[in-house]
């Protein structure tokens, strides 16, 4: 049983709603954000458990966003998804407290078993495994 | 051992009032923008002086007996630089804001009305971007340090090694493929997990697939391998055909700001970042190398942590 809370920030809107979608055919608790700054908003107003986060986004971009989610939400796991491997931004988001960096395109199950690790991360450092 | 000046941020207040006095002077004049930049790089000059100093300092220190066992050395001097180091960073990241900030404020006067169809506005501006560039150039640096110095306890869960390693290599293999690099992965099967922190060894493997495409340059070969080492430990081996290391430069290999890098193309942190890493998890990383022939750094961990690292679950 997967009961964490996941958000997904893209800027691509197709690939969003279809990860969404798909996610909560597996009974997965998803919220989508089209934008760093988005992501940032809601996170405020809530806590989610993992990020699943794309790398090259106008405006505030990937990695900017990581630096802000650890500032603001440190317990916050974040996967950081990118469309063309960048080994310097891989090594930087890395630096800045990423759980992990996947290429796309992942298969979904890939995904969610990279999600549920970044979550059993989450509860060991909350102290609750 | 006798008694010498020590390294501290008092050693960089003589610099403060020359900073300062570009920071006053700057209103004053509409040529100031070259002094402003003097100011920033004159601080990340001090930075980099006082580190390098510090270094040297510790090596001494070191020579003359200070730290006898090589490992404990490594590790103390390390522990040492690092806390030093993180005061250092911190300190300066107050200015390079002030500096960062009135820099801004200076491009916002210069929109308003007041210097319209002034000739050197532009030219103004374009240093004032110059220095925000700089100063964030600074920033980037003493973020690396603090983060080098963070102590970052690690959280301890399964980690399936080989899988680790397949992703950093794919991440890797796109950018070396364009160099003639062949990434070669001798991954043994049926490793069992390691009980380790997964994104810091990421980070390590990761750190050691670049430096080893790096050191290639064009045309060779990358290999990672893993392997179990007795009952209770694996090794994860990163080689690369490269040059390799001159044997004067391989103990220094782990120091925080050893490059061989061209300057402002490595900060001279990623391999002792990594060492920081391993040491945590109970591990070892060391290095062999052969000029001419390449570079090997293994990394050994034991498969369950010693008690009393990471806060994480006994095993599962």
């Amino acid at each position: 049983m997967d009961n964490f809370k996941v958000m997904v920030v893209d800027d691509e809107l197709d690939f969003l709603e279809t990860i969404i979608k798909r996610l909560k055919a597996r009974k997965i608790e998803v919220t989508g954000a089209e934008s760093g700054q988005k992501a940032l908003e809601l996170l405020a107003e809530q806590d989610y458990d993992v990020m699943v986060l794309d790398v090259k986004m106008p405006g505030m971009d990937g990695i900017e966003t990581l630096r802000e989610v650890k500032k603001r939400k440190p317990l916050t796991e974040v996967i950081m998804l990118t469309g063309h491997a960048s080994v310097e931004s891989g090594i930087q988001g890395m630096q800045l407290g990423a759980f992990d960096y996947v290429m796309k395109p992942v298969a979904l199950d890939e995904l969610l078993e990279k999600m549920r690790q970044a979550y059993e991360r989450k509860l060991i450092q909350e102290g609750k495994v | 051992m006798t008694a010498r000046s020590p390294i501290s941020i008092s050693n960089l207040l003589p610099y403060l009032p020359v900073i300062l006095l570009f920071a006053a002077a700057a209103p004053l004049g509409l040529s100031c923008g070259v002094l402003w930049a003097l100011g920033a790089f004159g601080l990340a000059v001090v930075f980099l002086v006082t580190i390098r100093r510090l270094q040297s300092r510790l090596e001494e220190q070191a020579k003359s007996g200070w730290l006898l066992d090589e490992g404990l050395r490594q590790t103390q001097k390390l522990a040492a630089i690092g806390q030093l180091s993180a005061g250092v960073a911190h300190e300066i990241n107050n200015p390079l804001a002030i500096i960062r900030q009135e820099a801004q404020w200076m491009q916002t006067l210069l929109q308003t009305d007041h210097f319209r169809g002034v000739e050197e506005v532009k030219e103004l501006y374009d240093s004032l971007r110059e220095i925000i560039q700089q100063v964030d150039r600074c920033k980037e640096i003493t973020h690396n340090l603090l983060d080098f110095a963070r102590k970052r306890q690690p959280v301890i869960q399964g980690v399936a090694v080989n899988k680790l390693i397949e992703d950093m290599a794919a991440l890797v293999a796109k950018e070396a493929r364009q160099k003639g690099i062949k990434i070669i992965l001798r991954l043994a099967p049926d490793l069992p997990q390691v009980y380790a922190d997964a994104p810091q060894l990421r980070q390590v493997i990761l750190n050691l697939l670049n430096n080893a495409t790096y050191a290639v340059q064009r045309n060779g070969e990358v290999t990672a391998t893993t392997r179990l080492a007795g009952k209770d430990s694996l090794e994860i081996i990163v080689s690369d055909t490269g040059p390799g290391i001159p044997p004067e430069d391989l103990p220094r290999i782990f120091d925080p700001f050893f490059t061989t890098k061209p300057p402002g193309q490595g900060t001279g942190l990623g391999l002792s970042i990594c060492h920081g890493i391993i040491e945590k998890l109970g591990g070892r990383i060391t290095v062999a190398s052969q000029v001419g022939q390449g570079t090997a750094f293994t990394i050994r961990l034991p498969l369950k942590p010693r008690e009393g690292v990471g806060g994480g679950r006994g095993q599962g």
